[in-house]
């Protein structure tokens, strides 16, 4: 029973291998699934001060994928803007960092299904940000090549927009009152404002002007790869896997504690 | 199909938007540069080390680190060092009237800017007319001072008219330089032509013509500053 399967998924490579050289046939080949995450954008992906390693809930995805497959994992930094390059030129397998799906991508990239959801909020100090009428008036920090400047743009047309290359250096800005205040999904807000020392002349205030789905990004094409993340992906949400890396960055014993509203398959 | 390559003319209009920030930044660079660069080159050849060391230290200092930081630490550090009250004007947009037309205070990001830029321009264009005034052979100084010319003469007859010329070509190169270094000042939020171009490129997707249109007009520019060159340099007369 065994070696037949052995066999045919041999002469199944073999075909595949005939047909066209398939992504995920590289990747079990070469023992190794390159992702691009985050390293300086908390809890998703970030650079763990004592290990020097970079974790989070991305890269705990990436993990998964990694393990499923049986191979090595290894993790290339990016930013916002270089997530859509670092695919298209074959630097990475995979792109785990906080990636918003939106049809304009989904030309370039193929998308997985969702496995987490947030919406676009802002910080400001105290007071200064009360509903998002006032956005109109406001000069607002965003990071370069996100979706956030332009659900912004398209949203709130009066705002003064002032682009930065990350989320750090917009949050400088705030606090240095270049810009009042500044856009990015929640979840990495709560993650941003938890290492601030100076947190509490800080808020959050409570809405979103935008429902964002994430999802992981595969290069153009790749089918065979899309449908091994997206089965991976409910297979976690069904053992429990999903909720236990969701509990250990957004969890009630976090620093970011976040209520989980999202599961994998609620949306597509 | 060709319709779906170029770029709508929303993005044309960003990209022209930042041009003329480009173009607007990089002049009033160039022009206060060499102000500033022609006191400091002053500063620099002065027999007084009270003048002299100074102005040395300073030009080593944003000669030698990259501008990118300076622009870092302009926008982002000293902001941090200056009073609450003072950052609060800074950040806010002010405007006067004046008898002929209005001025208005721009945002920071343009400020520290033109001041991060300024600064360190200035610093290479003094070096170049430095250059040029040492051009000029000790011997011609001299000779007119024993001619009987006083020493403002000797300045103003004999030795600028002979380091201006030489350090022309140099100092061009320099506003070439101040041009290409204005792209810089896109990583602290200034909407120049580099910070439209990606701006450009994020919403459409449109990498090759963002950056392509991006480059023709850096070019245009460069090259508009090259024929200005040799056009007072062919009308300057021969001796």
């Amino acid at each position: 029973m065994n070696k037949l399967r052995i066999g045919f998924l041999l002469v199944l490579t073999l075909l595949a291998g005939l047909a066209h050289a398939d992504r995920l046939d590289d990747i079990k080949k070469a023992g190794v699934l390159r992702i691009a995450a985050f390293d300086s954008n908390p809890p998703f992906g970030f650079i763990d001060p004592t290990t020097k390693q970079t974790v989070g809930l991305d890269v705990d995805y990436g993990k998964a994928f990694a393990d499923k497959l049986g191979v090595k994992l290894e993790i290339l930094s990016t930013n916002p803007a270089n997530r859509i390059p670092l695919l298209t030129s074959n630097k990475v397998d995979l792109v785990l960092a906080n990636f918003t799906i939106t049809d304009e991508r989904a030309k370039q990239v193929n998308f997985s299904i969702p496995y987490f959801a947030s919406g676009q909020q802002f910080i400001a100090k105290k007071g200064v940000l009360k509903s998002p009428d006032q956005l109109n008036s406001l000069r607002i920090g965003v990071d370069k090549g996100t979706t956030n400047e332009i659900v912004l743009r398209e949203k709130y047309p009066s705002a003064t927009l002032v682009a930065y290359d990350d989320t750090p250096f917009a949050f400088t800005a705030l606090r240095n009152g270049n810009v009042q205040a500044i856009t990015q999904d929640g979840p990495k807000l709560i993650g941003l404002l938890a290492n601030v020392p100076d947190k509490e002349n800080y808020e959050i205030p409570p809405f979103s002007i935008s429902d964002d789905l994430i999802g992981v990004g595969i290069p153009k094409g790749e089918t065979a790869l899309t449908e091994f993340v997206n089965e991976t992906l409910r297979e976690l949400e069904a053992n429990g896997q999903a909720q236990k890396i969701y509990d250990a960055w957004f969890g009630p014993h976090t620093k970011t504690p976040l209520a989980r509203i999202y599961k994998i398959g609620d949306k597509s | 199909m060709l319709f779906d390559s170029l770029l709508a003319p929303k993005y044309l209009g960003w990209l022209l938007d930042g041009f003329v920030v480009t173009v607007v930044l990089s002049a009033l660079t160039c022009a206060s540069a060499t102000a500033l660069g022609f006191v400091l080159c002053l500063g620099r050849i002065a027999r007084s080390p009270f003048w002299s060391l100074p102005v040395r230290f300073f030009l080593s200092l944003f000669r030698n680190t990259p501008l990118l930081v300076q622009l870092f630490f302009w926008y982002f550090g000293a902001a941090a060092l200056m009073p609450e009250s003072v950052l609060h004007w800074l950040n806010q947009p002010h405007h006067w009237r004046l008898p002929l037309f209005g001025v208005t205070w721009p945002p920071f990001e343009y400020v520290a800017g033109f001041f991060g830029l300024t600064l360190y321009t200035a610093a290479f264009i003094a070096e170049e007319f430095r250059a040029g005034v040492q051009g000029v052979p000790p011997g011609q100084a001299r000779a007119a001072l024993a001619l009987g010319l006083r020493r403002y003469q000797v300045w103003l007859s004999v030795i600028m008219p002979q380091a201006v010329r030489i350090s022309l070509p140099p100092l061009l190169g320099q506003y070439m330089n101040a041009v290409k270094n204005s792209s810089l000042t896109m990583a602290i939020g200034l909407a120049e032509l580099s910070y439209a171009s990606r701006q450009v490129e994020t919403e459409t997707f449109k990498t090759f013509q963002a950056f392509g249109i991006a480059t023709l007009l850096y070019i245009g520019l460069i090259v508009l500053i090259e024929l200005a060159g040799q056009w007072i340099q062919h009308r300057q007369p021969a001796h």
